[in-house]
């Protein structure tokens, strides 16, 4: 493990362990990211210290210690000294891992701001990390880290794990899931980044996984961003054109991935209760487990895809279910379905749902129709990478 | 000091970029990926240079909606620009020491890989930022 990956599996624990003992979550996070910058400076040089956690939690509290000095002065707060003395337990081996995620979580900040905070304080990736990944300028970035550790302040959260734990949870899988989907699912920007990202995904995951093994979702996410990434080598040609799942080369399909998140899919199922993410990677391990398209056990993703239906009123999931029932019934039942979801306000205007018709007319023969359709879906997306894929399509017919 | 830098493009251009012959070719998928990969470069060498404030491409001239107004009421129009009118593609704002700084900036996107048709009428302006009111009360 090189220093920075070390650094990176200790940031919670050390975050953790100073906002348990001095509170004050805001002001620790900017001690912790001064700590871990003074670690990358020396300890490539002067060598790891023994005991890299406490080096890191001893540095950091001292910071801390002069933040809070300072803070005081300013506010002109002197008599207040012992309020900052040492409040909960002494720093010991507690992981306090899970309850900073739910602290990053928290139901009053925006999504964008739960991920930019988690990918801080959990992550350990600088502000101007992650200002390069989402592709916004730094100060920009960093006004919204501060909005939401000032937010989190003012919300009185307490370092504990919430009550409404349950509820909190969604949002944390919610993030960890948008997290990994930035750096998969982006054809723009700086890729080698947004690869890092989906790396990122996967690891806040599996350090969840390890938090919480008996939680059937978290363990069902993990599966689903395993078996999701487990096709990114193949999802872009050599010019970094888009290669829909049909047409990719499944030798290049990671196969040690797709072994991992079938077996925890296949562990995690049976226990349930089942929830989304269990059953998108359920269907994501019926795609990795096929030799190719045409062998795919459609019908068992038609019945995951109906099940999945009755949990959420998610267009999309819709639509992925009429491109499964066409693809196991023919596209005349699949055309027929998408009729039925075509007055959806969320899908009506979208490029995909021009995009399965086209590709549904394409399959049913009707070249015309097809292509109108698929020019349709082109005027449709902004996106140049998947205007020339739709494009291309069209003018192959 | 801060400059902006802007490009143009015709709805021409975009559609050929798009992999979509109207006017002007298509465009490879190896033109798109070398012009893709340039500008990646470029991109991640003004951030490390710490030149680079922000950078935006916009998307195509058809998508655009115009606001104006008739009669005290707010009018919107969709796409007013004909096929082979010129607008803004894309913008770049730099922090950099000098104008001239701002100008060796833009001349290296004249080495943006494109096909010929599309690098005949490629030309970018550079324009200096005001910050404040004070700089134009003066």
């Amino acid at each position: 493990m090189d220093v920075e990956d070390q650094l990176r599996e200790l940031v919670p624990q050390v975050l953790g362990a100073l906002v348990r003992r001095y509170g004050r979550f805001d002001t620790a996070e900017d001690a912790v990211q001064e700590a871990l910058l003074a670690a990358a400076q020396q300890w490539p040089g002067a060598g790891v210290p023994e005991n890299p956690r406490g080096w890191l939690i001893t540095v950091a509290s001292r910071r801390l210690t002069d933040l809070l000095r300072r803070e005081q002065a300013r506010q002109q707060r002197e008599d207040r000294v012992a309020s900052w003395a040492p409040q909960g337990d002494p720093v010991g081996d507690t992981d306090d891992t899970l309850v900073l995620l739910f602290l990053c979580c928290h139901p009053s900040l925006s999504p964008a701001s739960q991920i930019a905070l988690t990918l801080r304080a959990v992550g350990g990736l600088t502000t101007a990390e992650i200002a390069r990944a989402f592709l916004v300028p730094e100060a920009t970035m960093t006004r919204r880290i501060t909005r939401a550790k000032t937010s989190v302040k003012e919300s009185g959260a307490r370092f504990t794990l919430p009550a409404d734990r349950e509820e909190r949870l969604g949002a944390v899988l919610q993030v960890v899931y948008l997290i990994f989907n930035e750096g998969y699912a982006s054809t723009t920007g700086p890729r080698l980044q947004r690869v890092e990202l989906a790396a990122e995904g996967i690891r806040l995951a599996r350090m969840l996984y390890r938090l919480l093994p008996d939680d059937a979702e978290v363990a069902g996410l993990l599966a689903l961003l395993l078996l999701t990434d487990a096709r990114r080598p193949a999802r872009t040609g050599p010019l970094g054109e888009l290669v829909p799942m049909a047409e990719q080369d499944r030798s290049r399909w990671i196969p040690e991935l797709i072994r991992e998140g079938v077996d925890l899919i296949t562990a995690t199922l049976p226990h349930g209760p089942v929830g989304p993410y269990q059953l998108q990677a359920a269907i994501a391990a019926v795609h990795d487990e096929s030799p190719s398209a045409d062998k795919t056990d459609w019908p068992q993703i038609v019945a995951l895809y109906e099940v999945l239906l009755q949990l959420t009123d998610n267009p999309m999931v819709a639509l992925n279910h009429v491109v499964a029932v066409a693809m196991a019934r023919g596209p005349a039942e699949g055309l027929q379905l998408l009729s039925t979801i075509e007055t959806d306000d969320h899908l009506a205007k979208d490029h995909r749902l021009s995009a399965v018709r086209a590709h549904l007319l394409e399959m049913s023969g009707d070249k015309p129709a097809a292509r109108a359709a698929y020019e349709e879906a082109a005027a449709r997306t902004t996106s140049l990478p998947q205007q020339r894929y739709l494009h291309a399509r069209a003018n192959n017919l | 000091m801060k400059y902006m830098i802007l490009t143009y493009a015709s709805q021409q251009d975009y559609d050929g970029m798009a992999g979509k012959a109207t006017g002007k070719p298509a465009w490879e998928a190896a033109d798109f990926a070398a012009m893709g990969d340039f500008m990646e470069k470029f991109n991640s060498e003004l951030a490390a240079s710490g030149e680079l404030v922000e950078t935006r491409g916009l998307a195509a001239p058809v998508l655009t909606r115009r606001l104006g107004s008739k009669d005290g009421q707010p009018v919107v129009t969709d796409g007013p620009y004909a096929e082979t009118q010129e607008v803004l593609a894309g913008y770049w704002i730099v922090e950099c020491e000098s104008f001239d700084r701002a100008t060796e900036i833009a001349s290296r996107l004249a080495d943006t890989p494109a096909p010929e048709s599309a690098r005949a009428t490629a030309y970018a302006d550079i324009r200096p930022i005001v910050e404040g009111r004070e700089e134009l009360v003066e």
